[in-house]
């Protein structure tokens, strides 16, 4: 049994090694594609996570309410605020054609005299309120805080300024209004007695902590690096359903397949050193992939890729994700009868599986209904196990759901494809 | 002479799928222990088929087959390892060289490294291939594919061997190679089944032949006395067209 193994481990390496096509397409298909796509996606991840959303902010207020609103976003990590540009300060209109150009994904106009009005409508209605004057009506007047937006603009970028302008508006209003009563109130209070003061300083009294779960980088969205290195090396691996499918028909085609099926080894055998050879052959691009990530990308000013602290993890996981590619490879294979029809098959296959399993497009920006869709796609199971070593800090017993989906799917392509010869065979 | 059955075939039949009519229609024949067995027919009579179904390769629908006395239909894997088959197609590895595909089905039969390097550069030495042995099989004439197509199914000595046409498309260097070599080991003890469309080839090799029309067996005997019972007839290719009658196949 063993002979008969390593005999046919042999004779798949050495088809394998003498077609240079084939190996090329294996090896610089992956390695280009980890290149070209973090370079490409590196500032649009950059956008999110590093630069911040470009915000051009117009602060004809210049007072309480624009000047907290523009501190409140400067210090704000997802923003990046410019409020002039070649020593001009932005107006309305040059803000306006500035987010038209793609400049700024969103734009900002504070009205004059906004803090005023802000503080006239507190002192009227904390007037009302003690009843100093009830004679008084009051006289609201509406400030209208006027945002830009870039059509491309995402509705959860605007949400999230809409929801930090609201939150800086209030602040101001709640210092307003205390500083408001307070003044009032020293009105009262007879000479001598403690007068409130400074009393807007004690309204920031909660304070918002952020941390993150993991010890690592701190973030769940990954960089270009850490999303595109993994995705496409494992995009690259489960490519190896070219090569088996090519390999298998290629036997049937050349005679070899009847030749196979008069010797007394089984079809088992036969598809476990073919799987022993391509998925040793997976393994070998994943390596090289990680050393790209990890070595090459930072000399293009990249991202370096962040393996974290359990190698051992993304070593099973690969192993499993190799497994799970060579089983598929060969489930197309027995399919397919013919080298067109498998390579298509294989390659759409492919694709579609890594379309919907986050390799295209991570997981995160799809809608609902295709994350959970995506948890289909065994390229997912391995993304996402990815992502949970390296950007949550996983262990093997955090990934173990994921290398167990990876083995299932491994054993039911091997046994349908045991099946399917089995069949094919008595017709 | 002969005595022991090899083969025992009774009443075989196989329709394949999609098929009105069958490939092979209640075929039964013995071949005797050391006999070279040739199979005639025209194109589509169903010489194919029988070698498949009896390499274990295609199911038959009906009919029982023993081979040295065990059922195909239970004995599958045991019989494998003492027959040989050379099937119509080379099947051979094109990147690899001669010796390294010879290696490969030698182990298959489970024959240690060294025996069945021994073997090889034996055989390959009798089939005139020596020089080629360590030549990638895709860079090798037609003759020579045939030649180590052969070879690849003598590594572990079988006691029966089935060749499907196994000098078709050939020259007649290698085909008298090839011929000659059948003859030595069906000397040695092997039992030799075989089809061809060389009638003259069959005519000289065989020591029994079945002619095969529409998947029933025609007539059956040693060339002579085919040749014997058909009027006129002065060799094989008469009997045949006298059997088959001159109506062109698919």
């Amino acid at each position: 049994m063993l002979q008969k193994l390593l005999a046919i481990i042999r004779k798949e390496s050495l088809i394998l090694l003498r077609d240079k096509i084939g190996l090329l397409i294996l090896f610089a298909m992956p390695i280009t594609l980890i290149l070209v796509m973090t370079l490409i996606q590196d500032s649009a991840f950059k956008t999110i996570n590093e630069k911040g959303i470009p915000i051009v902010f117009v602060n004809n207020d210049k007072d309480t309410l624009g000047n907290t609103i523009l501190n409140g976003l400067k210090s704000s990590d997802f923003c990046q605020v410019s409020t002039s540009k070649d020593g001009k300060d932005f107006t309305f209109t040059t803000a306006q054609k500035a987010v038209a150009n793609g400049e700024f994904l969103i734009g900002i106009v504070i009205p004059k005299g906004a803090s005023t009005k802000i503080r006239n409508n507190v002192s009227d209605l904390v007037a009302e309120t003690m009843a100093l004057d009830a004679a008084i009506p009051s006289k609201k007047e509406a400030v209208d805080i006027t945002l830009i937006i870039d059509p491309v603009a995402k509705n959860s970028f605007v949400s999230t300024i809409t929801s930090n302008l609201h939150e800086f508006i209030a602040a101001v209003k709640t210092q307003m209004m205390f500083q408001s009563f307070s003044d009032q109130i020293a009105e009262i209070l007879p000479e001598g007695t403690n007068k409130p003061a400074k009393a807007n300083e004690k309204t920031d009294i909660i304070h918002y902590k952020e941390i993150y779960g993991s010890a690592l980088i701190g973030k769940d969205v990954p960089t270009s690096t850490q999303h595109n290195v993994p995705a496409w090396t494992i995009f690259g691996m489960f490519f190896i359903v070219i090569l088996v499918v090519g390999n298998i028909i290629k036997e049937k085609k050349e005679g070899s397949a009847i030749r196979l099926k008069t010797l007394p080894t089984s079809y088992l055998t036969m598809m476990n050193g073919k799987i022993i050879v391509y998925a040793s052959v997976c393994m070998i691009q994943f390596f090289i992939m990680i050393a790209v990530g990890v070595f090459v990308l930072p000399l293009l000013g990249l991202p370096a890729l962040n393996l974290g602290h359990h190698i051992e993890a993304i070593l099973v996981l690969a192993f499993f994700t190799a497994l799970a590619a060579s089983g598929f490879g060969v489930l197309i294979g027995t399919l397919a009868n013919s080298e067109q029809q498998g390579a298509i098959l294989g390659s759409l296959l492919v694709l579609l599986l890594s379309a919907i399993g986050g390799i295209l497009v991570p997981t995160y920006v799809m809608p609902e209904i295709m994350r959970k869709i995506s948890m289909m796609s065994p390229l997912n199971w391995s993304l996402s196990g990815f992502y949970q070593i390296i950007l949550r800090g996983a262990d093997l017993s955090g990934i173990a759901f994921n290398c167990t989906l990876l083995v299932i799917f491994f054993i039911i392509t091997v046994f349908l494809s045991t099946i399917i010869n089995k069949i094919r065979s008595k017709s | 002479m002969p005595d022991q059955n090899s083969i025992e075939i009774s009443h075989l039949s196989k329709t394949y799928k999609g098929n009105l009519d069958p490939s092979v229609n209640d075929v039964s024949l013995i071949i005797k222990e050391n006999e070279i067995y040739g199979l005639l027919g025209p194109n589509g009579a169903g010489k194919t088929t029988i070698i498949s179904i009896l390499c274990g390769i295609v199911k038959s629908d009906q009919g029982k087959v023993l081979l040295n006395g065990i059922d195909l239909a239970n004995g599958n894997e045991s019989i494998k390892k003492f027959i040989g088959v050379v099937p119509q197609d080379i099947a051979l590895y094109p990147s690899l060289t001669a010796k390294e595909n010879l290696a490969f089905y030698g182990a298959m039969y489970g024959i240690d490294k060294k025996t069945v390097n021994e073997r090889a550069t034996i055989w390959l030495e009798k089939l005139g291939l020596t020089k080629a042995a360590n030549k990638k099989v895709e860079s090798f004439s037609g003759g020579m594919k045939r030649r180590v197509n052969l070879i690849a199914s003598l590594l572990h000595e079988p006691k029966i061997l089935f060749l499907d046409e196994p000098t078709v498309g050939v020259d007649v260097q290698s085909r008298n190679v090839i011929i000659d070599l059948l003859k030595e080991i069906n000397q040695n003890g092997t039992t030799i089944i075989y089809t061809s469309h060389h009638l003259e080839e069959a005519q000289d090799l065989c020591t029994q032949i079945a002619i095969i029309d529409y998947g029933r067996i025609l007539a059956q005997g040693s060339p002579q006395e085919l040749i014997d019972n058909v009027e006129k007839a002065s060799n094989l290719e008469d009997v045949f067209l006298h059997l088959t009658k001159r109506k062109l196949r698919d």
